[in-house]
C-alpha cells in the first residue's frame, strides 16, 4: 500500500518526548486514523479497509499523539503467505509537521517488534520508487528493496517491494558462517524478544 | 467480535448464478451487528475488503460521477455531431482535433492506462456507424480502431505478462467492426480527395478548380492549402503506421523490409504534422490562449468534440474511476517517434541464428528502454511456431551455440524428452528477456532453478542414451562430443542469466550504496565463471576445428603456438577486475573509514546477503560460494594492499589490448570503452584515497554511475 513519512528538516513547536505512542485501543481511534489515511495518501480506502487490519490485528496499529492530537498512525497484518509467516505494514502516516523528527521510525518499530516476536519470518511492504523518505526509513531499519513493480500505482509509478529478513536459526543457512563467529549476528537488545519460529 | 456465516441460496448455487432476494437477511444483519463489526466470513480477505465500495462515495461509487447515463443520450445532447459543424471551416478544425486528441489517447493507452479510459472515450468510435456520411472522420475513426485491435491481438499472442495486461483489457468495447478490414482502401480515397482538393487549392486560376469539378476542403481559400496538408500528414500517419504493424506480423520476418520503409514514411508525416502545428495553432476556431498550451491534446490547443471518459465507467468496474492525465498531443508525438525508432530496431535485425549474438542484441534493445508496443513486435518476431524466426529449429539453435559441427544438428537425439524441454527453456527464456526489466528480473531469478535441473537430467539422459560419459572422451565420437558441449553450453547460459540478473538490480535501483560491495563481489564469482564455461566452449570448438587434417604432433605444437584469449573472454575478464576492484575498494573503505555500512535494528549484512543472493544461492550458482566465502575476502581489505595489486591497472591494460579485436562492433567496442574509463577513474580515485585518507577524516567518497550503467566511479570530495 503506502507511507507517507519523507524525512523533512521541519522547525519544531515540540519535543520528541510530548509524543505518545499508543496501540490501537477500539473503534473511538478509527475515526483519527481513517482522517490521517485520507488527508495524505492518494489510494481511497473503503472503511471496510480500515477495520480488515485494526479488528484483526489490533496489536499491530499504533498511533502517536501530540498534545492530545493524533499525528501519526501505522496500520498493518500479518498471515501465512506461500508457507512463510509475514508481516506486511499496509499504512503509515505522519502528519507533514511533524516529519523528520524519527515519529514514523518508532512507530513502524513497534509494530515491527510485535511481528518479530508473533513469530514472523519477514516483513513487507510497497513504496512509491519516488518516495525518498519512505525508502531511506525502511531502508536504515534493514529493509531491501526485494523486486520493482512495474506500473504499480493506479498513477502509472513503479513501486519497490521491501522486505525485511528475520534472523533464522543457524540451519537455515547452508554456510556454517555462525560457528566462525559474527560479531553483528543477532543484536543483543533483541534477544529478550527474539522468538524464532519453531 | 461476532461469527456470522451466510448461508444464502447464491452462495449454494454460485454457478447458476440466481438472483434472490436479500432484503430480509440484510435486515436482521443490520439489526444483530453493532458499529464496527464486520461479517466474517472464510472468502472476505484483504482483496474482498478493498474492492468493497462505498455508495454515493464520489471517490469509489463509479456511477456516481458521469455526465450521460448511456452513449446514446450523450448523442441525443448533442455531445458528438455530425457534421462537427454547419461552417465547413470549423468542421475541418473540428476534425483535426478530433485525430490529434486521439493521438494523445492512444499514447495514454500504450503508456499504462486502459482503452476505455483512453482511446474509447471518442463517442465517434463507439458508434463509427454515425459518421458514414462524413468520410475523413469515418476512415480515421476505422483505421484507428483496426490498430487498436491489431496491437491487442499481437499482445494477446505474446501473453502479455500481469503487469501490463491492462494493454489488453477490452471490457467489451465494439473493438471489431464489419468493413475494418476495408478501413485503408477508405482511407486511401480520402487521401485521394484531399489530394486533389490541395492540387486545386495550389492551382493559380480558379478555373482550373471549375474545370476539375473539385469542391474545396473548406470554406476559407487562403486557409486551404494548409488545412489539405495538415489533415493529409494525419491521414497518412495513420495509414503507414497501420502498415508496420501489418507488415512486422509477417511471418518468419518476411515483413520487416517493407515494414522499415514505412517506418521511415511514419516519421516524416510526423515531422509534418509538427511543421503545420503553428498554422494550426493560428487559426483556431477557440481563440488564442496560451495558457497550458504544453499540456494540450490537440496541436490547435482546442478542445476537441466528441470526448467522454466517464461513458465507460461503469465498463471497468470493480476498479473505482480514477482521473487519468492524458499524455499532450506533444508527448504523444514524441513517444511515437520512439516508438517508430525501436520498431526501426527490431526491422534491422539479420535474423541471425547464433544466439550469443541475439542475446546481446535483445539486451541491447532494452537499454533504450522499448515499451510494450515495441516489446511485443520483438518477440513475435523471435518466436513463431516454436521455432527461431519461425525457421530455425531451436535444436539447431542449441547445436550453433554449443559450437558442435552441423552433422549434430540432424542427430536422433533432438526427439529426447528432456532435449525437447530444454528447447522450451531456451524460447521461454527467450521470451522473458523480451519483457519489462521490472518482471524480466523476478522471471530470471526463478528459472535459474530450472537451467540447473535440466543440466541434471540432461547428464542423466545422455549417460542412458550413450552410455558412461567418462569412458568416451575422445571428442571424435559425436555423441560424447553433443552430451560434454551442450552441457558446458547450458552452464555458461545460466552463469550469464545469473549475471543479467544480478546487473537489472542496478537497472531496476534495487542496490543501496551499502549494499554495492557484496553486489560486487557476487557479479565477479558469477563473472569468473560465466569467463571459464566460454573460454572451454571456445577452447573445443577451436581444437576440433584444427584437428581435420591434422596430426597429434602439429595439433600440440599449433596448440602451444597459436594459443590467444578470444576476445570475448578478454572482455569479461577486464569486468572481472573492475568488479574485483569494486569490491575490493568498497570493503576497504569499510574497515578502514566505517562508511557504506549499515548494521540495521533487526537483522544484519547476512540477511541482506541471504535476501539479495538468495535465488542463486538456491540454485548453487556458483559451487561452494557462500556468504562466509564473501566475509573471508572482504574482511581482510585494507587500502595499502588493495592499491599495490591494482585490478584496475589490470583491467585498462587489457581493456587498451582488445580495442583492435571489436573494431567491427560498435556495441562491444562502447562497452570496452566505458569500462576503460570507470577502470581510469576509480584508479585515480583509489591513490587518492590511498595518499590522502589516513590523514584527512573529512575525505568523502561516493558513488556515482555516469559512466557505466552497472559499474560505479567513486568519486572523492571533501566535506
Amino acid at each position: 500500500m503506502e507511507s507517507k513519512v519523507e524525512e523533512e528538516a521541519s522547525k519544531s513547536m515540540f519535543e520528541c518526548c510530548d509524543i505518545e505512542y499508543i496501540s490501537y485501543g477500539g473503534e473511538h481511534h478509527l475515526p483519527l486514523i481513517m482522517d490521517l489515511v485520507d488527508k495524505e495518501l492518494s489510494e481511497p480506502y473503503s472503511i471496510f479497509t480500515y477495520r480488515y487490519f485494526v479488528y484483526l490485528w489490533p496489536q499491530l496499529s499504533f498511533l502517536a499523539f501530540h498534545q492530545g492530537k493524533c499525528i501519526g498512525t501505522v496500520v498493518c497484518k500479518m498471515g501465512d503467505h506461500r508457507g512463510t509467516f509475514r508481516g506486511y505494514i499496509a499504512m503509515l502516516v505522519v502528519l507533514k509537521p511533524y516529519r523528520g523528527k524519527g515519529i514514523a521510525t518508532e512507530l513502524v518499530t513497534r509494530s515491527i517488534k510485535v511481528m518479530m516476536e508473533s513469530g514472523c519470518e519477514e516483513v513487507t511492504l510497497e513504496a512509491e520508487v519516488t518516495n525518498k523518505g519512505a525508502l531511506a526509513l525502511y531502508g536504515r531499519l534493514g529493509f531491501i528493496r526485494a523486486k520493482r513493480l512495474f506500473h504499480y500505482y493506479l498513477n502509472g509509478v513503479d513501486a519497490f517491494r521491501l522486505k525485511l529478513l528475520f534472523p533464522r536459526p543457524e540451519s537455515y543457512f547452508p554456510d556454517s558462517l555462525m560457528t566462525e563467529g559474527e560479531p553483528n549476528y543477532g543484536h543483543e537488545h533483541l534477544e529478550d524478544d527474539y522468538h524464532p519460529l519453531s | 467480535m461476532e461469527e456470522t456465516t451466510l448461508n444464502s441460496p447464491i452462495t449454494s448455487c454460485a454457478n447458476q448464478a440466481v438472483y434472490t432476494d436479500v432484503s430480509s437477511l440484510l435486515q436482521s444483519a443490520c439489526e444483530d451487528l453493532r458499529e464496527g463489526e464486520l461479517i466474517h466470513a472464510e472468502n472476505f480477505n484483504l482483496f474482498a475488503a478493498m474492492s468493497a465500495l462505498e455508495i454515493m462515495d464520489p471517490k469509489m461509487d463509479s456511477g456516481i460521477i458521469r455526465t450521460y447515463f448511456s452513449v446514446d443520450e450523450a448523442i441525443e445532447n448533442g455531445a458528438a455531431p455530425v457534421p462537427l459543424s454547419l461552417d465547413r471551416t470549423t468542421d475541418v478544425q473540428r476534425t483535426i482535433d478530433i485525430m490529434d486528441h486521439l493521438v494523445a489517447c492512444e499514447a495514454t493507452w500504450h503508456n499504462g492506462h486502459s482503452l476505455v479510459q483512453t482511446v474509447f472515450s471518442c463517442i465517434y468510435l463507439l458508434r463509427t456507424e454515425r459518421t458514414s456520411s462524413h468520410p475523413i472522420l469515418h476512415s480515421y475513426c476505422r483505421v484507428m480502431r483496426a490498430t487498436c485491435h491489431e496491437l491487442i491481438s499481437a499482445a494477446t499472442e505474446t501473453q502479455t505478462n500481469e503487469e501490463e495486461d491492462i494493454f489488453t483489457m477490452t471490457h467489451g468495447l465494439p473493438l471489431k467492426g464489419d468493413g475494418d478490414d476495408k478501413c485503408l482502401s477508405m482511407l486511401h480515397a480520402v487521401d485521394e480527395t484531399v489530394s486533389r482538393q490541395l492540387r486545386a487549392a495550389r492551382s493559380p486560376s480558379s478555373k482550373k478548380r471549375i474545370l476539375e469539378d473539385i469542391e474545396p476542403l473548406q470554406s476559407n481559400i487562403d486557409l486551404e492549402e494548409g488545412f489539405c496538408k495538415a489533415l493529409l500528414c494525419r491521414l497518412r500517419f495513420r495509414k503507414h503506421f497501420y502498415h508496420v504493424l501489418t507488415c512486422m506480423r509477417r511471418p518468419q520476418g518476411k515483413g520487416l523490409e517493407s515494414a522499415g520503409k514505412h517506418i521511415v514514411t511514419c516519421l516524416s508525416e510526423l515531422d509534418l504534422m509538427l511543421k503545420w502545428e503553428e498554422f494550426l495553432k493560428l487559426n483556431n476556431f477557440c481563440g488564442t490562449d496560451d495558457n497550458g498550451r504544453e499540456c494540450k491534446t490537440t496541436a490547435s490547443g482546442c478542445q476537441p468534440v466528441g470526448f467522454d471518459s466517464t461513458l465507460n465507467s461503469r465498463l471497468s468496474a470493480p476498479t473505482p474511476p480514477r482521473a487519468i492525465k492524458l499524455l499532450s498531443w506533444k508527448q504523444a508525438i514524441e513517444y511515437f517517434r520512439k516508438l517508430l525508432r525501436d520498431l526501426e530496431v527490431i526491422c534491422s535485425l539479420t535474423l541471425d541464428p547464433i544466439l550469443d549474438n541475439l542475446l546481446h542484441f535483445i539486451v541491447d534493445f532494452q537499454k533504450s528502454r522499448p515499451d510494450l508496443v515495441a516489446r511485443t513486435y520483438l518477440q513475435l518476431l523471435l518466436i513463431q511456431d516454436g521455432k527461431l524466426y519461425g525457421r530455425n529449429c531451436i535444436f539447431d539453435v542449441v547445436c550453433m551455440a554449443s559450437q558442435l559441427p552441423d552433422s549434430a544438428k540432424r542427430h536422433s537425439i533432438q526427439n529426447n524428452e528432456v532435449v525437447v524441454q530444454l528447447g522450451q527453456l531456451l524460447l521461454s527464456l527467450l521470451k522473458i528477456i523480451c519483457a519489462n526489466t521490472a518482471w524480466q528480473r523476478r522471471k530470471l531469478g526463478k528459472i535459474l532453478q530450472d537451467w540447473r535441473i535440466i543440466h541434471v537430467q540432461l547428464e542423466l539422459a545422455f549417460r542412458k542414451e550413450f552410455g558412461d560419459l567418462s569412458s568416451t572422451l575422445d571428442d571424435e565420437n559425436l555423441c560424447s562430443k553433443i552430451c560434454i558441449h551442450i552441457l558446458n553450453w547450458i552452464e555458461e547460459l545460466t552463469y550469464w542469466i545469473g549475471s543479467r540478473f544480478l546487473m537489472l538490480g542496478f537497472d531496476l535501483e534495487l542496490y543501496s550504496s551499502s549494499e554495492y560491495c557484496m553486489v560486487y563481489w557476487y557479479i565477479y564469482v558469477i563473472l569468473i565463471k560465466l569467463a571459464e564455461k566460454t573460454h572451454l566452449k571456445m577452447i573445443s570448438s577451436s581444437e576440433s576445428n584444427r584437428r581435420k587434417g591434422k596430426k597429434k604432433k602439429e595439433l600440440l605444437r599449433d596448440t602451444l603456438k597459436d594459443y590467444r584469449v578470444p576476445p570475448s573472454v578478454s572482455l569479461l575478464q577486464c569486468q572481472i577486475y573492475v568488479a574485483e576492484g569494486l569490491t575490493l575498494m568498497l570493503a576497504a573503505l569499510r574497515n578502514e573509514k566505517q562508511t557504506f555500512q549499515d548494521p540495521g535494528l533487526f537483522n544484519s549484512e547476512h540477511e541482506i546477503f541471504m535476501q539479495h543472493f538468495g535465488l542463486l544461492q538456491k540454485a548453487c550458482l556458483p559451487d561452494h560460494v557462500f556468504y562466509s566465502s564473501f566475509k573471508e575476502i572482504t574482511s581482510q581489505a585494507s587500502l595499502p594492499t588493495i592499491a599495490m595489486y591494482n585490478c584496475f591497472k589490470d583491467a585498462q591494460r587489457i581493456a587498451k589490448e582488445l580495442r583492435s579485436s571489436f573494431s567491427t562492433d560498435p556495441v562491444r567496442m562502447e562497452e570496452l570503452r566505458r569500462i576503460e574509463q570507470v577502470a581510469e577513474r576509480n584508479d585515480v580515485a583509489l591513490n587518492v584515497i590511498c595518499r590522502l585518507g589516513k590523514l584527512d577524516p573529512s575525505l568523502n567518497v561516493y558513488f556515482e554511475f555516469n559512466h557505466h550503467p552497472y559499474f560505479a566511479i567513486a568519486v572523492v570530495k571533501r566535506s
